[in-house]
């Protein structure tokens, strides 16, 4: 099942739900670049979401406790 | 040593006059300021100048030749560093005005503080894209740095400060930081040489974060020699670098004229043999004609991992910023404020799944390094953009003219590959170029040898305007 890419409307919707649950104000004036920038990031997480990675594929990010 | 000779000399060239008492590391750094007093009204390249710092480190590499000392490998170079890393005394802009509020940095970052050691003088700080986010240095708070080789058009970011203050002889020897290509992107459209190390190789300490999963320092030069002396200079562990590696310092200078027999070059194709410019694509086959590479490899999804570095880079920058982006939007940059508020609202899933697919990245192209040393790609897929530009036409499709800048950087970086941009060597009339010389990680020394080959053949050249 591949991930969709949002159109411009949904992305605003999901945009201004997003940003009120971390507390970010996005004005009137803002938010339709900040929706067409998040479509585009979401098409890139569409592509990568997409990948079959193999379970045992972990990220390495640093981190010695 | 005569003013001309001074002037067109690389950093080693400084220094070794200097050591020789040929020249005084006080008359190259009159020279230096004089020249940038000159000039860089005109450029943009500075956000501060350090007369005083800088005349005072003169004199110390002066009075330290005066009694027979070593004055160090860089002794008496004038450098200058990307306004992101830590200057004593002076606050960390990192591009924005919000950082222009805080206090001054107590010492000097890593990196700038090794080349201080090694003798080098600090003539001031470089403007550069807000935090960091941009490959075009059009920066609305501090203006735009110009292209000295064509001033209506961009030097390339985020490091454009470092990019252009080398390609306009303002200083020999800068540094910058990459994230997702914004030391070779400057470098390649400036038409000089800009040198991103390992992920891990030089230390970050002082420098002000972008997405600390790739975040690189090194430095922009106008000759292979100067990118080995600041690369020894810099490189080794830091214990107050998370992200540093632990190996020990790795020397490469000596490697320089080890010439290229028995190294496996090749180009790579697809995604990295189109999307750009004829000529950018013929950079390439020129390199790969020089160095007598004939195979063509393919590295597995880069597409891919360009998407998962714009994942992670802007969720990273966007959580760092959080705070100030809650409180004071207005107060970015307008070229970076968007863009960062979008980081802020992906969803935890894809960030995570850009970490994993980065883990399985890494394994398949290590795999590829089995049989390969170093791969050729175009560094940009065009010159550099007019300021101001917005869209661009590129093999017969219209595309976004500043992201698409890091179409064949990105995917290297995301995974901390050492690369060194070679500016290919134009007729006069023509933008300059850059082509990527790649390797596994940590074998930096192969691609300085093969880019001080190229230099020999008079393939690559760095273009002082």
């Amino acid at each position: 099942m591949s991930y969709p890419a949002l159109d411009p409307s949904e992305a605003r919707a999901y945009a201004e739900r997003a940003a009120a649950a971390i507390g970010l104000p996005l004005s009137a004036e803002q938010m339709p670049a900040v929706a067409q920038q998040l479509a585009m990031l979401l098409a890139a997480a569409a592509l990568v979401l997409d990948f079959p990675l193999p379970e045992d594929s972990e990220a390495a990010p640093v981190f010695e406790p | 040593m005569s003013t001309a000779s001074l002037e067109a000399s690389d950093a080693v060239g400084v220094a070794e006059s200097v050591r020789a008492r040929r020249a005084t590391a006080a008359e190259v750094t009159e020279r230096a300021l004089a020249r940038i007093a000159a000039r860089d009204h005109a450029l943009n390249c500075f956000t501060a100048v350090l007369a005083d710092r800088a005349r005072r480190e003169a004199a110390a590499v002066d009075a330290a030749v005066a009694r027979g000392e070593d004055p160090g490998p860089l002794a008496g170079v004038p450098i200058a560093v990307k306004n992101l890393f830590d200057v004593e005394g002076l606050t960390t802009l990192a591009g924005s005005r919000i950082n222009a509020e805080h206090p001054p940095a107590a010492r000097d970052a890593a990196c700038v503080a090794a080349l201080h050691r090694a003798g080098a003088v600090l003539l001031g700080a470089l403007n550069m894209d807000e935090y960091a986010f941009g490959f075009t240095t059009q920066n609305t708070h501090y203006g735009p740095t110009r292209n000295p080789h064509d001033r209506d058009r961009v030097a390339g970011g985020s490091s454009g400060g470092s990019g252009a203050a080398v390609a306009a002889g303002l200083v020999p020897l800068t540094l910058g930081s990459d994230t997702n290509g914004s030391i070779r992107v400057p470098a390649a459209l400036c038409g000089v040489f800009g040198f991103k190390p390992t992920y891990g190789r030089v230390s970050r300490r002082g420098a002000a974060l972008f997405a600390g999963s790739f975040d690189h320092v090194g430095p922009l030069a106008r000759s292979t020699r100067d990118l080995a002396a600041a690369f020894d200079v810099l490189q080794g562990p830091d214990a107050a670098d998370p992200a540093a590696s632990r190996r020990p310092a790795d020397p490469v200078r000596h490697v320089l004229g080890q010439g290229i027999a028995g190294l496996r070059i090749a180009a790579v194709g697809e995604h990295f043999a189109r999307g750009g410019e004829p000529e950018a694509l013929a950079a390439v086959a020129e390199v790969a004609r020089a160095l007598g590479a004939r195979e063509t490899v393919t590295l597995p999804e880069p597409h891919r991992a360009r998407a998962a570095a714009a994942i992670m880079t802007s969720a990273e920058g966007a959580q760092l910023h959080l705070t100030d982006l809650r409180r004071r939007p207005d107060d970015f940059d307008p070229m970076t404020r968007d863009r960062f508020l979008a980081g802020a609202l992906l969803p935890a899933v894809a960030y995570v799944a850009a970490q994993r697919f980065r883990a399985w990245y890494r394994a398949a192209v290590r795999r590829l390094f089995d049989h390969v040393d170093v791969l050729l790609a175009p560094t940009t897929p065009f010159p550099a953009p007019r300021i101001g530009q917005e869209r661009i036409m590129v093999a017969g499709e219209e595309v976004p003219a500043r992201t698409t800048l890091g179409l064949y950087t990105q995917p290297l970086s995301f995974i901390g590959l050492p690369v060194i941009s070679v500016p290919m060597a134009r007729a006069p009339g023509l933008l300059p170029l850059g082509v990527q010389l790649v390797a596994a990680p940590f074998r930096e020394a192969v691609l300085l040898r093969v880019a001080a080959h190229l230099e020999a053949e008079g393939v690559v050249s760095a273009r002082i305007a």
